[in-house]
């Protein structure tokens, strides 16, 4: 069944519509910032409930998880990230102006979310695994703690040309630095998970645990970057400034990796259909 | 022999072979004509790399999640090496109530310490059912196979999807690839009688083309085309369980047409053809790689390592250094 306009789209653009706010406040750093931190919280926990319904009536409706076209995906790791970054945001004060990068990048999958078609999926048999859940589960939160690293290397970053005040109060860029970098090694753990249960996924559905398809090479290639980026900062002790770019470059090709490829490429890595 | 040592081991080297790595990806990603050497250059200098690492670097013999992480990633290199050596791609065409031949079975690649057990491999194929959704959407495919058991018994067992059939060491998998096969038999003037299926091209992907041929002995070649009704519909839902309620097999030998329903017989020139009755073909590919195992326990255990590293070198007093500025206080929810 095709809907033109399916029920699990109204929650979809409320919950864009909140993010929004949650980002405006983030970047105008309007209003003082004890208000400002509360409402932002209170912003983003009510994004991910009305994500989470829009998820939920999509799922009840169609039959599977949001896990097959560009639709599904942009409206999971809208939650997903929010729910990481939410959970950094809430446990880690000290980070807390980072909201300022990180908000805008988690909006830009909801605004292009508002213009996908939200076409129903049909789930291929393949789909049906558990591998299949920690593939995804893993995935997201190695992205979601890039966004966290992301933020951090953003003030980092934006702070040399100090337009964003509120960054001024946050740690010394050496500090950040390794904060950042720490996030990037979980980030490490988790994209390493995602990389085992995907290839015994794909050795249970397909046949083969690893083909080089567009999507495999190139979250090899992000796996690489992070690898090479952390033996970087060791081996020459690269200034913060450098690390936060390097940052910057991983996350763009973790995005790249996860929205751009597998809906770009017309190489198969979902399933036999 | 240290210097040397140390100089193999430079961490500016392993960049190098990242790096080297990174561009062997980016050429072999959906080219599976791609040169091996592409990969295996940089994989075998990494290996080297990282093995003298060990040996001379203090920082990752003396913190164990580093060193476990490190020899995983070494362990790997070396299984995947083993894997390719020892591995068997392949695929074969096996029709219903026929047994798998290792003969027919069609090798992709082989690697040259490929231990060949295919002869040993026995089992029969049964009927098969593929649920398809609105819109030729594969839906659950259910392969019914029957093993010889120790006491003479077979043994059923239905496979499909992500659920291989594992026997000596070898993965069955189903594939997309499957149709029909008409069972016939051929009897020469004169001769004995010999039966065979005839494997039409893959169904539904190819429904509008249900056509083969083949050449008895001694005689010219003689064209097959199948028509059944299927319940085939490509916009409501509907399953491929190797029957038809209609079947005609279409014989042309030279300027002869025979019609043939199942049972019937046509005489030709050099002998008679019985198509006997409609059967089904399943598609597996083949696959074989021993190491599978022992490479997902090696990566698991690689990947403990470097949560422990992270777990022992607690973020907390990364933390608490940063001074938290008193206008970014705790929120209480």
């Amino acid at each position: 069944m095709i809907l033109s306009n399916p029920p699990e789209l109204a929650w979809i653009w409320a919950g864009v519509a909140v993010y929004a706010v949650a980002t405006l406040l983030a970047v105008t750093g309007w209003p003082k910032v004890s208000v400002r931190e509360r409402l932002l919280l209170g912003l983003l926990g009510l994004g991910l409930v009305l994500f989470a319904v829009a998820i939920g009536v999509r799922w009840e409706r169609i039959g599977h998880g949001p896990f097959i076209n560009l639709f599904e995906v942009l409206a999971s790791n809208l939650f997903s990230l929010g729910l990481v970054f939410s959970l950094a945001y809430w446990l880690l004060p000290v980070i807390r102006p980072s909201a300022t990068v990180a908000l805008p990048v988690i909006l830009l999958p909801g605004l292009w979310l508002l213009a996908v078609n939200p076409t129903d999926s049909h789930l291929p048999p393949t789909y049906d695994t558990p591998w299949l859940w920690v593939h995804i589960m893993t995935g997201k939160i190695f992205l979601g703690f890039c966004l966290v690293a992301l933020g951090i290397a953003g003030a980092i970053l934006l702070r040399r040309a100090d337009f964003v005040r509120s960054f001024r109060v946050m740690p010394n860029d050496k500090t950040l630095d390794q904060m950042a970098w720490r996030f990037m090694g979980v980030a490490l753990i988790f994209q390493s998970l995602m990389l085992i249960a995907g290839a015994v996924w794909a050795q249970d559905a397909w046949g083969r645990y690893w083909s080089w398809d567009p999507i495999e090479a190139w979250a090899f290639l992000t796996w690489l970057a992070v690898a090479a980026a952390q033996h970087l900062r060791t081996t020459f002790r690269v200034p913060p400034w450098v690390g936060a770019t390097m940052i910057l470059g991983i996350f763009v090709l973790a995005f790249l990796t996860f929205f751009g490829v597998p809906f770009i490429s017309m190489a198969p890595h979902k399933g036999a259909i | 022999m240290t210097s040397t040592v140390r100089l193999l081991a430079s961490t500016r080297l392993t960049l190098l072979g990242i790096a080297l790595l990174a561009l062997g990806a980016l050429l072999s990603y959906n080219k599976p004509e791609a040169p091996l050497w592409l990969l295996v250059a940089p994989l075998s200098w990494l290996a080297v790399n990282l093995t003298g690492a060990l040996f001379v670097n203090p920082r990752l013999r003396r913190d164990g999640g580093l060193l476990v992480f490190h020899l995983a990633l070494l362990g790997m290199i070396l299984l995947v090496g083993a894997g390719r050596l020892m591995r068997y791609d392949g695929r074969v065409e096996i029709s219903e109530g026929s047994m798998f031949s290792a003969n027919e079975a069609e090798a992709l690649r082989q690697g040259p310490w490929h231990p060949f057990r295919l002869d040993q491999v026995h089992f029969a194929q049964g009927p098969f059912s593929i649920e398809y959704a609105n819109g030729l959407n594969r839906g659950i495919t259910r392969s019914h196979v029957f093993v010889p058991g120790s006491d003479g018994q077979r043994i059923a067992a239905v496979i499909g999807d992500s659920t291989p059939l594992l026997l000596q060491g070898y993965r069955f998998y189903t594939t997309s690839n499957k149709g029909y096969a008409p069972l016939i038999t051929w009897t020469p003037a004169g001769g004995r009688p010999a039966s065979g299926t005839l494997n039409m091209p893959s169904y539904p992907q190819y429904e509008w083309m249900q056509e083969s041929h083949w050449t008895p002995p001694g005689g010219s070649e003689l064209k097959f085309k199948l028509h059944l009704k299927t319940g085939y519909s490509p916009n409501s839902d509907w399953v491929l369980d190797g029957k038809s309620e209609q079947t005609s097999l279409t014989i042309i030998s030279g300027n002869s047409h025979f019609d043939l329903k199942p049972g019937d017989t046509a005489t030709l020139p050099n002998g008679s053809l019985r198509f006997d009755e409609l059967r089904s073909w399943m598609g597996y590919s083949i696959y074989y790689d021993p190491t599978l195992p022992w490479l997902f326990v090696v990566a698991v255990t690689g990947v403990a390592g470097l949560g422990w590293y992270y777990w022992r070198n607690p973020a907390k007093q990364q933390f608490a250094a940063a001074a938290i500025p008193s206008n970014t206080r705790s929120i209480s929810l």
